[in-house]
């Protein structure tokens, strides 16, 4: 069959960095997908994106969709032809709709009778008058958070549309896509490049705009050279550039035609925190800061421009200016900040909002101070460090600095405590308490650390809760999702027993007061808070959803943890995640041994037996009553391994506790081979179901096996 | 596109406003004149707010002084001002070229495009006193940020059909850099005949004063008590109806709004509340110049602009902005 390559490009005002890159997947795989829905066959998918433009290549597209086969079922002889042999309406209609004749049906026997039955061929369309449509889809599919309008148009896109290529091959698509007329010219460099650029072939679509163009089209491509380029450009400076995926990505996104620029700034502000520093380049000014062999920053910092300038001094100087102008800004707050001590602004808490129906950051840092204290012992933190750091922990909100970088906050908090003389293991736990900030992210060091990053989010995650915002699909305006994954990090990679029902229980009661206290005070008129949930299904809510993330961290693991594994611990209900690991990973271990198989399956069958004879069960063991030598021996080797069994489950030692239950094997199988439970008698039954419900019973202390495939 | 040849960098900062008024007229704006009331930013001049809102076509630029009482810093902070000055662009709908005419006016200042890095970042705009947002960014020149640069989406609620399109130039900003200063009180305002006179010379005192009142002296309880009088005020012409002195009303009380902020007499729930209240008043008084002007039957629909076809009959009616 043959085949072109196909190029679409939209090209656009200046589109949204952060999204960039996803926006390019998105619209090669809704392509993809376009073509792959409409029985075109097609190649390699090549994608490309710069501020003002995505673009994808398909290489080897078929020239004609698939042909497809088509089988319809017509009426049944009985309704098709007349008495005597003649077509009804039914058959002629049906022919018709097949675009053939009566004549020329076939019949199909089916159970129900004889039909009228047609097969034939809809032969493909050709893929050149498919494309508009396709790419039309595509880019409506596109998961754009705010489509926007412009001029006096209706066409909708993530910004203004200028140009539209469609070149199947070396042919243009004809077409209008997002109100615009497809063609093959595309355009370059905002500034750099002369006139619009007649693109004769889609595989030379890449090195034509970096030729004649001024463009690095390729993301990935010009992601590596601004990396390199600024690792070099510090290198000359004898210094090594910071640089990180995120900036890299966004810096990529804003530019066309990425020039590396160094510039300076005064060494008087190295005095700043590097927090400051750092976050002043990257986030204000997306530029990368530098280092020096020590690891220290040096007053240096590369940015990354989108041009070859005529004069590359006047961007530096320019770069320079702004820098100097945004830490000179940092430096007045932080100079002023620490005119004032954290505990001091401390009071003012009562005016800043955390939640309108949860209260002031005052009220969340006295209810995050109870819970640090509950935690103390947990972590071996000292009580009142734990109860000073949860007090000052929200004042830094209240700083200069905080205000200007709102990322900062905490790490600023860590700063101005030291600065007022607090403990040092008070300042660091401020600093430390929205650890893990993300995925990967350092867990807090220090105990009083842990005990106040725990409180904080457990307060957090019970008070959102409380008031019945528990995040839903995408929307988690609170972090929730962030905040329950740390809780597990810390508790799990810390080895922490946190009690999960005790500490929501906790919670919740002070979330409540506050939330009454906050009904109390709503002015007249404002209007009434949606009714909130009982406590007793909030916890239950807040266990499921601690557990369900715990769950996804599981399953996104390297795939030792099946769903059912997953479940046979749930069942339990452990109350701490910690204690829920170490049944996992027995449960794991325990599955790796021969015996666990033929165990799990036992276990199933004792779960039926038990679930349709509940009532039945005897309500103690009556030796008399083991009339066979299989059920005898299963009692007694019951009860040589249950006490060992009991007292490793009192140890919290699950591995050898299944592996002592794994030594029941034999007599559990030889029970199943000889003995028939559902006896005549039913004295004799209720006796045997005693004696599979202790069984059952030893099991289900570690997990409920029932629920493993086996 | 033919680029323009970048011209001498105006020397003063009213050379400044000079050249962009000159630009900008001739691309056809009409240079209206500030509004005369106390307004936060540009977008709050009727020529940019009320005419975003309808289907009648319109282009307007101009200079406004803005005040953000909260950013006074009492003269001794060489970029932040409690009063300072917008260049502002509003036309709608916004022209396909738009980003080009853009980047002509920084020619027009000198700012050669070839030597400079000119950069569009997302920015997008929200005005929740307003009841309004766009999409588009913050211009960077050399990683400094000289314009907003705005796609209106809705305004006072309503759908914008068609979109404008809103410039706003940072004029002191700008001069600074075209000036190469540190201080916007050294900023060179004129410099002729008659001796040169600074941005500080102009205004340095009444930004030691107007802080000093913005923090320190503004009548919280009148203030509160005013605030209320303008909302009722507002509320009452809106009835009549009556928009456009609803909207001065509008503009009184979110001034008062401001004034508070700075005296920091309002807490941050009451603050949620107050930007309501205001937003309240915007949406109805978009909605009552909306009914006004199709009252008039959207009289600058029928002008016709040379090079762009007539309107069609009742096109303002089908495609005008839609009542939220």
């Amino acid at each position: 069959m043959s085949v072109r390559d196909l190029l679409v490009e939209i090209g656009c005002e200046e589109l949204p960095p952060k999204s960039l890159a996803a926006l390019s997947r998105a619209f090669a795989d809704q392509l993809a997908a376009s073509l792959a829905g409409a029985g075109i066959r097609h190649g390699r998918v090549e994608r490309f994106a710069t501020p003002r433009r995505l673009a994808v290549l398909v290489r080897r597209v078929a020239e004609r969709q698939l042909d497809e086969e088509l089988s319809r079922r017509g009426p049944p002889l009985g309704a098709a032809f007349g008495p005597g042999g003649e077509p009804t309406r039914a058959a002629t209609a049906f022919a018709e709709s097949c675009g053939t004749t009566v004549a020329a049906l076939g019949r199909v026997r089916e159970a129900k009778g004889e039909f009228l039955h047609y097969t034939g061929v809809r032969p493909g369309a050709a893929t050149l008058t498919l494309l508009e449509g396709l790419v039309r889809g595509a880019l409506d599919r596109l998961p754009v958070a705010k489509r926007m309008r412009w001029g006096s148009g209706s066409a909708e896109f993530v910004r203004p549309v200028h140009w539209v290529v469609l070149l199947f091959g070396h042919e243009v698509v004809p077409g209008r896509i997002v109100g615009v007329a497809t063609g093959n010219r595309t355009h370059g460099h905002r500034f750099m490049s002369r006139g619009d650029i007649a693109l004769r072939s889609p595989g030379s679509y890449a090195a034509r705009l970096e030729r004649r163009g001024f463009v690095v089209a390729d993301f990935a491509r010009r992601s590596e050279r601004v990396r390199a380029g600024v690792v070099a450009l510090a290198a000359e400076h004898g210094a090594e550039a910071i640089v990180g995926d995120l900036l890299l990505d966004e810096v990529t996104a804003l530019v066309e035609w990425p020039v590396p620029i160094a510039g300076r700034f005064e060494s008087r502000f190295l005095d700043l925190p590097r927090e400051v520093l750092v976050a002043t380049l990257q986030h204000h000014q997306r530029c990368f800061p530098v280092e020096g062999a020590d690891g220290k920053l040096v007053p240096l910092f590369i940015a990354v421009a989108n041009i070859d300038s005529r004069a590359p001094a006047e961007v530096q100087a320019g770069n320079e200016r702004v820098v100097r102008a945004r830490l000179s800004d940092a430096a007045f707050f932080w100079d002023q900040d620490r005119r004032e001590t954290l505990a001091a602004r401390r009071e003012r808490l009562r005016s800043v909002t955390f939640q309108a129906q949860l209260g002031s950051y005052f009220a969340k840092s006295e209810r995050v101070a109870r819970l640090a204290l509950a935690l103390a012992p947990l972590t071996g933190a000292d009580d009142s460090a734990c109860v000073r750091a949860a007090e000052l922990a929200k004042c830094d909100l209240l700083t200069g600095l905080v205000g200007e970088f709102p990322e900062l906050q905490g790490t600023m908090g860590g700063y101005y405590a030291r600065a007022d003389g607090e403990p040092e293991a008070v300042a660091a736990a401020i600093a430390e308490q929205y650890l893990p900030r993300f995925a990967g992210d350092a867990l807090p060091a220090g105990p009083v650390g842990t005990a106040l990053a725990l409180a904080d989010k457990l307060d957090t995650i019970a008070g959102i809760f409380a008031i019945g915002q528990k995040p839903s699909g995408t929307k988690d305006p609170f972090a929730l999702r962030r905040a329950t994954l740390g809780v597990l990090r810390i508790t799990l990679e810390r080895r922490l027993e946190l009690d999960l029902p005790a500490l929501t229980a906790l919670a919740l009661q002070a979330a409540g007061a506050d939330i009454d206290a906050a009904e109390a005070a709503r002015p007249a008129g404002a209007p009434p808070p949606p009714p909130r949930p009982d406590a007793a299904t909030v916890a239950a809510e807040i266990y499921d959803y601690v557990f369900e993330r715990l769950r996804a961290h599981y399953l996104e693991g390297n795939g030792d943890v099946t769903v059912e594994m997953f479940d046979a611990v749930l069942d339990r209900r452990p109350s701490s995640p910690l204690d829920f690991d170490a049944r996992l990973r027995a449960l794991r271990e325990f599955l790796s041994m021969p015996d666990a198989a033929a165990l799990a399956g036992a276990n199933k069958r004792i779960a039926n037996i038990l679930r349709k004879s509940a009532d039945a069960v005897a309500p103690c063991l009556d030796t008399g009553l083991l009339t066979l030598p299989e059920e005898r021996a299963l009692a007694a080797a019951l009860a040589a391994v249950a006490p060992g069994v009991e007292s490793r489950l009192a140890g919290r030692d699950y591995v050898a506790a299944l592996g002592a239950l794994a030594t029941l094997r034999p007599a559990v199988d030889a029970f199943f081979d000889h003995v028939m439970v559902m006896a005549e008698d039913p004295a004799v039954r209720a006796n045997r179901l005693h004696l599979l419900a202790r069984l059952q019973r030893l099991f289900l202390e570690v997990a409920d096996l029932s629920r493993l495939p086996g | 596109m033919a680029r323009p040849r970048p011209a001498d960098r105006p020397r003063t900062f009213q050379d400044l406003i000079f050249a962009l008024q000159r630009y900008w007229a001739g691309r056809g704006c009409v240079l209206v004149q500030p509004y005369d009331m106390e307004v936060g930013a540009g977008t709050f001049h009727t020529a940019t707010f009320l005419r975003a809102v309808g289907p009648e076509p319109w282009s307007a630029a101009y200079v406004q002084p803005s005040r953000r009482p909260t950013d006074g810093r009492y003269g001794d902070n060489p970029f932040r001002l409690q009063r300072y000055y917008q260049f502002q662009v509003a036309i709608k709908p916004s022209p396909p070229d738009f980003v080009d005419l853009y980047l002509g006016s920084l020619a027009a200042l000198g700012l050669d495009p070839l030597t400079h890095d000119v950069r569009l970042v997302e920015d997008n705009w929200e005005s929740p006193t307003l009841g309004a947002w766009g999409l588009g960014w913050e211009i960077w020149l050399n990683g400094m940020e000289i314009s907003q640069f705005t796609y209106f989406q809705q305004v006072g609620g309503l759908d914008c059909r068609p979109v404008m399109g809103e410039i706003t130039y940072g004029l002191e900003r700008l001069a600074m850099y075209l000036q190469d200063v540190e201080s916007v009180f050294d900023v060179v305002w004129t410099d002729g005949p008659l001796g040169r006179t600074t941005y500080g010379d102009v205004y340095h005192q009444n930004e030691v004063e107007q802080s000093a009142y913005n923090f320190e002296h503004a009548d919280v309880a009148e203030l509160l008590l005013e605030f209320e009088a303008h909302e009722r005020e507002c509320a009452r012409l809106l009835v009549i109806p009556l928009a456009l002195p609803a909207y001065e009303r509008m503009l009184e009380a979110s001034h008062a709004f401001n004034l508070l902020d700075a005296r920091r007499a309002i807490s941050v729930t009451e603050r949620q509340r107050y930007i309501l209240r205001v937003r309240t008043l915007a949406r109805g008084v978009a909605q009552a110049y909306y009914r006004s002007r199709e009252v008039l039957g959207f009289p600058l629909l029928q002008r016709l602009v040379p090079g762009v076809d007539p309107p069609l009959p009742g096109r303002g009616a089908a495609t005008g902005a839609r009542l939220a």
